[in-house]
């Protein structure tokens, strides 16, 4: 801890950051990124063992998986690009649903003074500490006794709520980098209030728009736990799919699929820092 | 002039974000309700036994082992986010910053089912773990990690730091860098600004990090149900037991509510703790 100390050893100005913590950071972040490493080399192996490293390289599982995908068996379920299909559908809803919803909210939150704010506002961040279990099991609950099946709508209501205080936390954040200023301007300029909202204030908050979009993309491409609860067998994501095949034994041929959702996961993270920049996420 | 005609323009504008939040808590009292059904009768009549048959050691065993488990994995990974957030919010160079956030977002992100399958791998009899600590000589025969509780609180802490380190960082980014120099003026060292001025200036956001930890470990699902199996039965497993093969409606919902006041109660105290030594120690200095 005291390295710093040492008379040969520049000392770093208060503030900045130093090797020690930088190590630390690294270090940890690497064991955190472990378990998604290991499952990339895996994928790569040539053997049928789950012994790691594998003895051998090579692409057979990525020969079957494109096999699985291609041709599905007539033991599977569901196919793979089925659940594939699901998935995206329920993430691009969520996503733009949850855009939809967030941004007026994140508007009145930020620009108007009432009474019951603070309450709106955790009532708003309730989703991330709610058990998720209870999240689905009190859904099924509620959708099970719907005089109607909803069908793919019973995953994208639960994915929006799961989305929410992120997409809402987001546009906060872009809005609140908005003085007020800018749409006084545009009224003294004659325009009507949702003239302004779309002409003016959108197009200024667009990066915390789209960072809390594909938040809730994520989150719902991702979703495991809720999805669990509430699919059936024609609303099977892809995580859910996963699962299912492994639930017996773990074979080899997920971990290129694995890999293929941690391609796209990763992308969109990338993405999604380009957008948010310098500000960090708002959690 | 933002302000006129105010009274009903924010709830207008709020009302699609509160119907989701609607369906959420109409939900939520459908289970408070389901929980105190008499089995068998579907919404007509109430009964406090599925409340009364959770008072056996089964369940006290599994309670008292989900709060533990929370507990653990929250401390753990509030102190093995502190590094992390203080690079995040010192590093300069943009490159780094995104490879800090990336890495920050890759675990809290990934799909929990995937990560466990890499822990699945990494944790075995013959896994990467027990390899390096018989390489190294720390233990002698392999150690049993894949179903027992140490190799789920290892899961839950990777999957959960990230909710730690992205509160801290915003919270220590948000710290004026004077403090610092004004402590390394008067010859403080390095450990001594991070422990007397960095870490009591970020304590709302280390606060509400770890509450965000344990609140979603508490209720952590994938992870003790692929890397637990039976022999690690947090209570979120148990509801989904109830449900599937079970068909035990009252029972699972009587658990879930368990389970969250459980999580509410430790949220509460803690915070409540939080204050109370933050008030002394006002008092004091």
């Amino acid at each position: 801890m005291r390295s710093t100390s040492l008379p040969f050893l520049r000392r770093a100005l208060p503030g900045q950051l130093t090797c020690l913590t930088g190590a630390l950071a690294a270090l940890v972040l690497i064991v955190a990124a472990a378990p998604i490493i290991v499952m990339i080399i895996m994928s790569f192996g040539a053997s049928d063992t789950l012994a790691f490293p594998p003895p051998a390289y090579g692409l057979q599982w990525y020969r079957s998986a494109w096999h699985i995908f291609m041709s599905p068996d007539a033991s599977d379920v569901l196919s793979m690009g089925q659940a594939l299909g699901t998935s995206l559908a329920v993430a691009l809803a969520t996503m733009f649903i949850a855009a939809a919803v967030a941004i007026p909210a994140a508007y009145a939150l930020n620009r108007f003074r009432f009474p019951g704010k603070a309450l709106v506002e955790q009532f708003i961040a309730l989703p991330m500490v709610y058990p998720m279990v209870m999240l689905g099991i009190s859904l099924l609950l509620v959708f099970n006794y719907l005089p109607f099946e909803i069908g793919i709508f019973r995953l994208i209501i639960a994915h929006v709520i799961l989305a929410l205080p992120f997409a809402v936390k987001n546009c906060a954040a872009s809005i609140a980098g908005i003085g007020p200023e800018f749409e006084e301007a545009a009224y003294l300029m004659g325009a009507r209030p949702l003239r302004a909202m779309f002409d003016v204030v959108l197009p200024l908050m667009r990066p915390g728009i789209l960072a809390g979009m594909l938040f809730a993309f994520i989150v719902s491409f991702n979703e495991f736990t809720v999805t669990f609860f509430l699919y059936d067998v024609d609303t099977m994501t892809l995580p859910v799919w996963l699962y299912s095949r492994t639930v017996s034994s773990l074979d080899p041929t997920v971990f290129s699929f694995a890999v293929f959702i941690v391609l796209i996961d990763f992308c969109l993270i990338w993405l999604l820092e380009k957008l948010v920049g310098d500000d960090g996420v708002a959690l | 002039m933002l302000e006129e005609n105010s009274h009903r323009r924010p709830w207008l504008l709020l009302s699609p974000a509160l119907l989701f939040l609607a369906v959420l808590a109409a939900a939520a009292l459908a289970v408070v309700r389901m929980s105190v059904d008499v089995p068998g009768h579907g919404w007509h009549g109430i009964s406090l036994s599925g409340y009364t048959d959770l008072a056996i050691p089964y369940y006290l065993k599994s309670l008292w082992l989900t709060l533990r488990l929370a507990l653990q994995s929250t401390v753990l990974a509030v102190l093995l986010a502190i590094p992390v957030a203080l690079a995040m919010a010192r590093a300069k160079s943009k490159l780094a910053r995104r490879l800090l956030l990336t890495g920050v977002l890759l675990p809290l992100l990934v799909n929990l089912l995937l990560q466990s399958y890499g822990w699945l791998i990494i944790l075995g009899p013959g896994g990467v773990l027990n390899h390096a600590l018989l390489s190294l000589g720390i233990v002698q025969r392999p150690v049993q990690w894949l179903y027992r509780e140490n190799g789920v609180l290892l899961g839950l802490i990777q999957t959960a730091f990230p909710l730690a380190a992205l509160p801290m960082a915003s919270a220590l980014r948000a710290i004026s860098g004077s403090y610092e120099e004004a402590a390394a003026t008067m010859g403080a060292s390095r450990w001594q600004i991070l422990r007397h001025v960095l870490l009591p200036l970020a304590m709302p956001g280390m606060l509400s990090g770890a509450l965000l930890v344990f609140a979603y470990n508490a209720s952590a699902f994938a992870v003790p149900l692929l890397l637990g199996g039976r022999r690690v039965s947090m209570l979120a497993v148990l509801v989904r037991d109830q449900i599937t093969p079970l068909l035990n409606w009252q029972a699972a919902s009587a658990i879930s509510i368990v389970l969250m006041l459980a999580t509410l109660a430790v949220m509460a105290l803690s915070q409540k703790l939080v204050h109370r030594s933050q008030h002394l120690l006002g008092k004091t200095s």
